[in-house]
């Protein structure tokens, strides 16, 4: 167990910079989720963590210790890697036992751990296979095997679920949140998925282009975020932003679209003429007669819900609502908007205003 | 069966390649081996003898000494070439300046003939004459004379079979390490690993199979290694260095008994199969199951 600080952390490959100064602090024991697009710089990010990167600039810190220099085998890391990176030449059993045969642990205990691990990975009846003899999944799951076996200062998870299947994901995400609860170990964990990054982190660090983006509980960015970017990264389906200026119609502010179009916004006292970026979340919005008119142009029942497309301007508005709603293409209806929910955004800077 | 006529029609011209140059000879060898025949001696005459060569054989010391003497080059030869090999290979992996050259420079012994090889290593270790005598004595007060110290002839014939052969081993090797992924490496570190520990547990299963090929190789080149030691040492001092390979080339050129030759041949051919088939079984095998 350990904090974990990086400190205005730089990293180089040659000529190509990824890594722009980044700020992380992780409590002790905090379950921290590192998301963002495609090559943000993620992997990265943990990998120097593990020390398996050097790093260019700046000081990474686990407990009180600058880890800068040392080696990975002496930070007591635990790492799922985005590959599985399982040991092709040994069974499941002797990955999962990996790390405790290293540190030289009785043989009874390895096996002791290696079948109590089995058994919440429900890979049991696989232990004698090897790596190639597995599904996608089940590799994934000797990955996380091997790396709960011990008991580190630090679990680093790169996307470790993503190959499950649904069922599994949802028991998987349980185990590792009670594996969490019970070990009380810091856990920086990558994902691309909303619903673990939502449900699992005590905190969420939205990374863009080897920048910090936004560091907030779930909740928090979800309600307040503090850019374009990360409204409509965090949050499924994404929020929808509409582009246009601030005005004054009979006494209150509203937000006009460059299509003319009005829409209720909250009384921020901005300035009439302010360019600004329109965010409001699908469910956000209701369907109603008083509403502001849009047509619609391809609804989605799903079931539980529907996704209503309507076109405002040239783009495309989404809104989910519970009831079943039988419009047709075409068809007008009214978005009813509640000021509060709306979030504003300067049109230049796309931070939040 | 059309397609059936057409495979073996485009196999028919490795078959009769090989069975010109491999399995004709080979009978021929063998029913050589089943008589006596010495076309230059009294009766020039082939003459069945049964199984008599190979009963010879079984009593001739001579024979028995070089199938032991064999067996201590081969072992010393191989296993030296796999250490030095793995550490040239190791150290080729890494960054230095002058790489490229080195590494060129150190494939060079391979692409010599064996027979120049062993003129070569005569000439540097003739005692007065030869360089490596030379530096022995004067630099560090040692004599070396490979005509007549049989240990110091075994282990000249041993360093120069290393400095032969040691570069095919790292070629190899370098060509199983460089196509390691490298995940298991880094994860071996993040698991605690240390360097001895990765060594034994990660690279050495992982290039496990490029090990068993390379030492298939080289034993059973080893083990047939005539010209570059008829040429250091001869065979000598005494018998010293009589591996199997001269001692077939003495009994059969000088001696022009073909029939006894031949039957040396193929109980050698007998020996090298088994050892590969021991250690196939021993090594290979085992791990193989299970795993698909
Ligand atoms: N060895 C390297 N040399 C040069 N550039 C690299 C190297 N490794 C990664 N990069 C670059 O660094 C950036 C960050 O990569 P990283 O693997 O951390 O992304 P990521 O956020 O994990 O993406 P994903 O979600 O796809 O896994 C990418 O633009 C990538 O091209
Ligand atoms: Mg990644």
């Amino acid at each position: 167990m350990a904090r974990v600080k990086i400190d205005n952390v730089f990293k180089r490959y040659g000529a190509l910079q990824v890594m722009h100064g980044v700020n992380v602090d992780i409590e002790d024991g905090e379950f921290v989720v590192l998301v963002g697009p495609s090559g943000c710089g993620k992997s990265t990010l943990l990998r120097m963590l593990a020390g398996l990167e050097q790093i260019s600039d700046g000081t990474i810190s686990i407990g009180e210790r600058v880890v800068n220099d040392v080696p990975p085998k002496e930070r007591d890391i635990s790492m799922v890697f985005q590959s599985y990176a399982l040991y092709p030449h040994k069974t499941v059993a002797e990955n999962i036992g990996f790390p405790l045969k290293m540190a030289k642990r009785p043989k009874s205990e390895i096996q002791e751990k290696v079948n109590h691990a089995a058994s919440i990975l429900d890979l049991a009846h696989l232990l004698d296979r090897y790596p190639k003899q597995l599904s996608g999944g089940q590799r994934q799951r000797v990955a996380m095997g091997r790396a709960i076996v011990r008991n580190p200062q630090v679990f680093l998870f790169d996307e470790p679920l993503s190959n499950l299947d649904a069922k599994l994901r949802v028991s998987m995400r349980v185990e590792i949140k009670e594996l969490h609860q019970r070990l009380g170990t810091t856990i920086v964990y990558v994902t691309h998925d909303q619903i673990e990054a939502m449900t699992m982190a005590d905190k969420i660090v939205v990374m863009r282009d080897g920048r910090v983006e936004q560091i907030g509980a779930p909740l928090d960015l979800f309600d307040r975020p503090e850019s374009v970017f990360v409204g409509g990264f965090i949050g499924s389906p994404s929020m929808n932003f509409l582009h246009g200026t601030v005005s004054s119609q009979e006494g209150r502010q509203v937000f006009r679209t460059d299509g003319g179009l009005a829409l209720p916004m909250p009384q921020a006292g901005l300035a009439d003429g302010h360019q600004v970026t329109y965010g409001i979340r699908p469910e956000h919005i209701a369907i109603g007669d008083e509403g502001v008119p849009v047509n619609i142009v391809v609804t989605e029942p799903t079931g539980s819900e529907t996704q209503i497309f309507a076109r405002v301007d040239n783009d495309l508005i989404n809104a989910v609502v519970r009831d079943r709603i039988y419009a047709r293409p075409g068809e007008q209806v009214g978005f009813v908007i509640d000021p509060a929910n709306v979030h504003l955004f300067d049109r230049q800077t796309e931070r939040r205003l | 069966m059309q397609s059936k006529f057409l495979g073996w029609a485009l196999l028919a011209p490795t078959l009769l390649i090989l069975a010109l140059f491999g399995v004709v000879p080979f009978i021929y060898v063998l029913f050589v081996s089943f008589h006596q025949w010495n076309p230059f001696g009294a009766n020039p005459d082939m003459l069945f003898n049964w199984a008599g060569n190979y009963r010879k054989l079984v009593f001739d010391a001579q024979f028995l000494a070089s199938l032991g003497v064999t067996a201590a080059f081969v072992f010393f030869a191989v296993l030296s070439e796999l250490v030095l090999g793995y550490a040239l290979a190791q150290a080729l992996m890494r960054d230095f300046p002058g790489k490229a050259f080195f590494r060129t420079i150190h494939t060079l012994p391979l692409i010599m003939a064996p027979i120049i090889v062993g003129s070569v290593w005569k000439l540097m270790t003739t005692p007065s004459i030869g360089i490596i005598p030379n530096i022995l004595s004067n630099w560090l007060g040692y004599d070396l004379n490979i005509g007549q110290s049989a240990w110091q002839a075994f282990a000249t014939t041993v360093i120069m079979d290393i400095w032969h052969w040691t570069p095919l081993v790292t070629l190899t090797l370098i060509a199983a390490l460089v196509s390691l992924p490298a995940d298991p490496f880094e994860q071996a570190q993040i698991d605690g690993a240390n360097r001895r520990q990765i060594f034994w547990h990660i690279t050495l299963p992982m290039i496990r199979p490029a090990i068993l090929a390379t030492v298939f190789i080289r034993m059973m080149d080893a083990m047939r290694t005539v010209d570059e030691v008829l040429m250091l040492t001869g065979g000598g001092p005494g018998s010293a260095t009589r591996y199997v390979g001269v001692h077939i080339f003495k009994e059969v050129f000088p001696r022009t008994n073909y029939g006894y030759g031949s039957a040396v041949s193929v109980i050698v051919l007998y020996l090298t199969i088994v050892v590969c088939w021991l250690m196939y079984v021993g090594l290979i095998a085992p791990r193989n199951k299970g795993k698909g």
